[in-house]
C-alpha cells in the first residue's frame, strides 16, 4: 500500500534537487531545466492529493501548471537566446552588470 | 506490485533528476530529465490519472525538452568544466525549510482533508479521468481557462519580439 | 483515505516496455560477447565512400527553426486543452462551444501576429 506520504516526501525530494540546481550551476539552460524539475514536483504533489483526497481539482491545475510550464519555457529559451546573441555566453556569472 | 513500481518509478526519477542537475554536458541533462518526464509520467497512471500521464509525454517530453534541444543546437554550446558554483549555505537553508515543512506537517497529524466526491469508481462511471478533467475544467475553471489563453498568447507575442532580430538576419552569428 | 487503485489497463504497456528496454539490452550484450573484436588502424578509417570529418557536426541552426519549435509548443498546449473539451461537449453543450470559441479567438490573435511578423515565412 503507498501512502500519500510517499508522494509528498518524493516531491520534496525532487522539488529540491530543482532547488540545488538554481543555486549551483552556473549554465542558465541547466537552471532553466531544474526550473522544470521543481515544476514537476509540483505536480506530483498535485495528482497525488487529487487522488488521495478523490477531488478532480489537483488535476485541472497541473494542466494550468503545464500551460505556465510552456509559456516559461518559450519566452526563457528566447532570453537566453537575446541573451546569447549580445553576450556570447550562457554562464550567469558573467552576466552581472545591469547596463553595459 | 504496486509498491515495486512505485519505488521503482520513485528512484529512477530521483536519480534522473540529480543527473539533470549535475552532468555536465547540455544535451546529456536534456536527456536525464527526459528519463525523468517518463517515469513521472508512470507515477501518474499510478495514480488514476492517465490523461495527464499521456499529456505529460505529449506536452514536456515531446514539445518542451525538443524546444531545448532546439536551444542547444542554436547556440552550440561547449560543456564547461568550471559548471558548479558554491552557494551551498543558500542550498542548505532550502533545504532546512523545506525538511522543517515536512517534519512540521508529519508533526501535524500528516495530510488530510475533505474527501470529495472523485473516487475511483465515480471517475470510471464518468468514462474517464479526461471525461472528470473536461466537466471540471469548463465549468468550475472558466476564468482560469480563458486565462491561459492569455498566457499563452503573451508568451507567443513576448518570445517572436525577443528573437526577431533573428528572423532578419536569420542565424545567430558567433 | 488510501485508495488501492490498481491501472489493470496498463499491464501490457508495462509489458510493451519491459519487452522493449530487454530487447535494447539484450541485443548489445550479445552483439558484444558474439562478434569478434580485433581493430587496427586501417580498420578505423574511414574507407570507400566515407570521408574524414572536416568539421563539429554541430553546426548552429538557423533562428527560425526555434520561432517554429516555439509555436508548436503553445499550439500543442492548445491541442492538449481541448481533448477534455471534445469528451464532454455533449453534457456542457453551446456554453462550451462558447468558451473555446473565445479560447481560440485569444490564439489566433497570436497566430496573426506572427504571421504578420513574418515568423511563419521560410524563406
Amino acid at each position: 500500500m503507498i501512502e500519500l506520504s510517499n508522494y509528498v516526501i518524493l516531491s520534496a525530494i525532487i522539488f529540491f534537487i530543482g532547488v540545488l540546481g538554481v543555486v549551483t550551476r552556473r549554465s542558465i539552460i541547466v537552471i532553466l531545466l531544474s526550473i522544470e524539475l521543481m515544476l514537476n514536483a509540483v505536480n506530483i504533489n498535485f495528482v497525488a492529493f487529487s487522488h488521495y483526497l478523490q477531488s478532480i481539482t489537483g488535476q485541472v491545475f497541473v494542466f494550468f501548471t503545464l500551460t505556465v510550464a510552456a509559456a516559461e519555457v518559450a519566452v526563457g529559451l528566447a532570453l537566453i537566446v537575446a541573451i546569447y546573441r549580445n553576450r556570447k555566453t550562457v554562464n550567469v556569472e558573467e552576466l552581472d552588470i545591469m547596463k553595459w | 506490485m504496486m509498491q515495486v513500481l512505485f519505488y521503482y518509478m520513485a528512484a529512477v526519477t530521483v536519480v534522473s533528476s540529480v543527473l539533470t542537475v549535475t552532468l555536465k554536458q547540455p544535451v546529456y541533462n536534456v536527456l536525464a530529465l527526459l528519463t525523468m518526464f517518463f517515469h513521472v509520467a508512470g507515477l501518474y497512471v499510478l495514480l488514476n490519472a492517465e490523461f495527464l500521464a499521456v499529456v505529460q509525454i505529449i506536452v514536456y517530453a515531446g514539445a518542451i525538452l525538443v524546444l531545448y534541444l532546439f536551444v542547444l543546437m542554436l547556440l552550440n554550446l561547449r560543456s564547461d568544466a568550471r559548471h558548479m558554483h558554491r552557494q551551498w549555505p543558500f542550498a542548505v537553508l532550502i533545504l532546512g525549510s523545506v525538511a522543517a515543512m515536512l517534519v512540521g506537517a508529519f508533526a501535524g497529524g500528516g495530510f488530510g482533508g475533505e474527501i470529495g466526491q472523485y473516487s475511483t469508481a465515480y471517475i470510471d462511471s464518468l468514462g474517464g479521468d479526461t471525461q472528470a478533467i473536461g466537466l471540471t475544467l469548463y465549468t468550475d475553471y472558466l476564468l482560469p481557462f480563458e486565462v491561459a489563453s492569455l498566457v499563452l498568447l503573451v508568451a507567443m507575442v513576448g518570445a517572436i519580439v525577443l528573437t526577431k532580430k533573428g528572423l532578419v538576419d536569420d542565424q545567430v552569428e558567433d | 483515505m488510501t485508495t488501492d487503485f490498481i491501472p489493470s489497463n496498463y499491464l501490457p504497456v508495462l509489458i510493451f516496455f519491459m519487452i522493449a528496454a530487454a530487447f535494447g539490452f539484450v541485443t548489445i550484450i550479445m552483439g558484444k560477447l558474439v562478434r569478434p573484436q580485433n581493430p587496427y588502424r586501417e580498420k578505423a578509417l574511414p574507407y570507400e565512400c566515407g570521408a574524414p570529418p572536416i568539421s563539429d557536426a554541430r553546426q548552429p541552426f538557423p533562428m527560425r527553426y526555434y520561432i517554429i519549435a516555439m509555436l508548436f509548443v503553445l499550439f500543442d498546449i492548445e491541442a492538449v486543452f481541448m481533448y477534455p473539451w471534445a469528451v464532454v461537449f455533449n453534457d456542457i453543450g453551446i456554453y462550451g462551444l462558447v468558451e473555446m470559441g473565445l479560447f481560440i479567438l485569444v490564439l489566433v490573435v497570436g497566430y496573426v501576429y506572427a504571421w504578420g511578423k513574418g515568423a511563419l515565412e521560410w524563406d
